[in-house]
């Protein structure tokens, strides 16, 4: 993993495109990632947070909020920062999830079957993600778009199907039984939180390293960046494994935080869907957008079922998240956090436009 | 023996629904050169209002084509409210189309509830007999004659009539159709209100097969055509009769012996067909 990171930096750094004009354009765009104190005092806060108020409801749609937002900043990376459209991140999701509940279930709730189950989770999601890519980042983008919607959903069956029944315990779904050292609601929290906080720093790491300036090269025009020299599809490949990792670890902290899985995990309406609408609401390609997103749309499913006891028309509340979804791609493709952040830029530009020209 | 040949002529009416679905399907994409996600969501429009004219007239024939009309009409404002605005921006297409599909079944999840609702067959399509040890179901039949009855027609149009002249000279090549001073915005708003009819026509279709009609119904129909249009070729309406047949008899094979990995099979078809010929099985011919 690490050597195969350092040869993709090499290779970007070795590339011809490095200097061009698209690699100081992604330097000035707007990274998204906020001043540093505003991510400092969310972290700070969301630490102290069940420390002064205990745990309870609220931590629980935290530790969801983590959980998804991991797997949305993954999301990001494939979808905003390298322009591939994947239908099925569920996909991974799920493996991570039921990767770590059946190595629990069989190793009776020891670390080591913790351990186990994710290092096979982990396992199974590269290689999954290594046939997906070799299959359709060949030949079209619509054909990534398709057969990971259809990988996905295939996962899902299988995960619920009579035959796997002994060990994936079919439709029923597994009850997690957590490690000691995990044990304790406080622990599950802070693991979740440690998750989001690891995945921000190595994605944001990534996408602002040379790597992540050829990431930017293929999403605004494949055909350019590959006649630059870079090698497109092993590029694409290598983020669909990293993205694929990332969402394997957002699911087996899923897994543990509501210490049961079933096969909504693999849901492409809840998860797959989900995560896109969190992305593209929040803001593709912002990296903290999808987090906002996540917060969001969970913010609201949770609000809303607890008021759709008395009218149950606000079930589908699913139905206006798919209208603003909508609208969101038609008239803000950079979803809210993109929208803000390009306000802000545009202040900054005019405020220094007064400045030598020569800068611009 | 017997069971051969009910299996075979099983997968011959799922063939003739997955016909009609990736024909569609690979039509929009071989013009407008947009993979419709919101197919799925005529589907399912198709499949509730052919449900409901067909409890309200006890009419076949009407309510097979309500919904198909109501297929064409959603067809027609997707295209001219959201796909126009977008062409040559594929991945936004992509996720349009996907926000569409999300907001039709929700829609549809919202007036008829989350729950099936069942759609009997006609009475006059109800019957069956039994020949030889093999069951022979009057409503099959009535599928598989009129998915053939849709392919010859959609050959017919594409090979005989100015309107196919121009969706196949438009296939090859949308700027010269339109250097030629013809109006190839409007043949692509007729291409996708089309396809978005052969869904809905599908929809109104597999109501009575499958016996009942759920919200879910459409996510699931779609991906099988995108397993079929990815196995055929996307934008050859020849390859994507072939996946039909292909996807059709294996679903109903595996799911007689195996019925929890139906959809595995096509996807590992489409899997094996892809390692060989990344294209699909016809995807670098000509489109019929």
């Amino acid at each position: 993993m690490r050597r195969g990171m350092r040869q993709l930096a090499r290779m970007a750094q070795r590339s011809p495109g490095r200097a061009g004009p698209l690699a100081r354009v992604a330097d000035r765009m707007p990274s998204g990632q906020g001043p540093r104190w505003l991510r400092a005092v969310l972290f700070i806060a969301a630490v102290m947070y069940p420390l002064v108020f205990g745990t309870g409801g609220i931590t629980q749609l935290l530790e969801q909020i983590f959980t998804f937002g991991a797997l949305a900043m993954s999301y990001d990376l494939l979808l905003g920062y390298t322009g591939i459209l994947s239908f099925g991140h569920a996909m991974f999701f799920g493996t991570g999830a039921y990767a770590v509940a059946i190595g629990l279930n069989q190793g009776d709730g020891r670390l080591e079957g913790l351990l186990v189950g994710l290092a096979a989770g982990i396992a199974g999601s590269l290689v999954l993600s290594g046939i997906v890519a070799f299959l359709s980042l060949r030949v079209r983008e619509a054909y990534f778009a398709m057969i990971t919607l259809a990988v996905g959903q295939v996962l899902g069956v299988l995960a619920g199907s009579q035959a796997l029944r002994a060990v994936t315990n079919a439709g029923d779904g597994l009850t997690v039984p957590v490690p000691d050292l995990l044990s304790g609601n406080l622990t599950l929290y802070d693991m979740c939180l440690a998750l989001l906080a690891l995945t921000a720093w190595a994605l944001g790491r990534l996408v602002h390293s040379p790597v992540g300036d050829v990431l930017a090269a293929i999403r605004e025009n494949a055909a350019r960046a590959k006649s630059l020299g870079h090698p497109v599809v092993r590029f694409q490949t290598f983020v669909f494994a990293v993205s694929g990792v990332i969402a394997t670890l957002a699911g087996a902290a899923f897994a543990l935080a509501q210490s049961f899985v079933n096969t909504t995990v693999y849901d492409v309406a809840g998860v797959s869907l989900n995560v896109l609408l969190m992305v593209v609401i929040g803001g593709a390609g912002t990296l903290y957008g999808g987090l906002l997103g996540a917060a969001l749309l969970l913010t609201a499913q949770t609000w809303f079922a607890s008021v759709a006891g008395g009218a149950p028309w606000l079930r589908e509340y699913m139905l206006a998240f798919g209208i603003l979804y909508i609208v969101v791609v038609r008239f803000m493709p950079k979803g809210i956090l993109g929208a803000f952040l390009h306000r802000r830029g545009h202040g900054r530009w005019r405020k220094s436009s007064d400045c030598k020209t020569s800068q611009i | 023996m017997s069971v051969a040949l009910t299996l075979l002529l099983n997968g011959l009416a799922n063939s003739a629904l997955y016909f009609l679905m990736a024909s569609g399907l690979t039509l929009i994409f071989g013009l407008l050169r947009v993979v419709n996600f919101a197919h799925g969501g005529f589907f399912v429009w198709g499949a509730y209002t052919g449900t409901f004219l067909a409890s309200a007239l006890h009419n076949l024939a009407a309510s097979i084509a309500g919904g198909a009309a109501v297929g064409v009409l959603l067809g027609w404002l997707v295209e001219r409210g959201l796909m126009r605005r977008l062409y040559g921006d594929a991945t936004q297409q992509l996720l349009i189309t996907m926000g569409v599909l999300m907001v039709l079944s929700e829609l549809v999840r919202l007036i008829f509830g989350p729950n099936p609702i069942s759609a009997p067959a006609p009475t006059s399509l109800g019957r069956s007999w039994v020949v030889n040890g093999v069951p022979l179901v009057a409503y099959e039949g009535f599928v598989i004659l009129f998915g053939a009855a849709v392919f010859a027609i959609l050959q017919g149009v594409l090979r005989g009539t100015r309107l196919g002249a121009l969706i196949r000279a438009g296939v090859s090549n949308p700027e010269l159709l339109a250097a030629r001073g013809i109006p190839v915005r409007r043949v692509f708003t007729a291409v996708f209100a089309i396809g978005a009819g052969l869904a809905a026509l599908a929809g109104g279709l597999s109501g009575p097969w499958f016996g009942a009609v759920t919200p879910d119904m459409g996510m699931d129909m779609q991906l099988t055509a995108f397993v079929i249009v990815v196995l055929g070729g996307l934008g050859s309406v020849g390859g994507s009769l072939l996946g039909s047949l292909v996807v059709g008899i294996t679903t109903a094979i595996v799911s007689y012996f195996a019925p929890s990995l139906a959809v595995l099979a096509g996807v590992v078809v489409m899997a094996l067909v892809l390692v060989v010929r990344p294209h699909g099985l016809m995807g670098q011919r000509e489109v019929a």
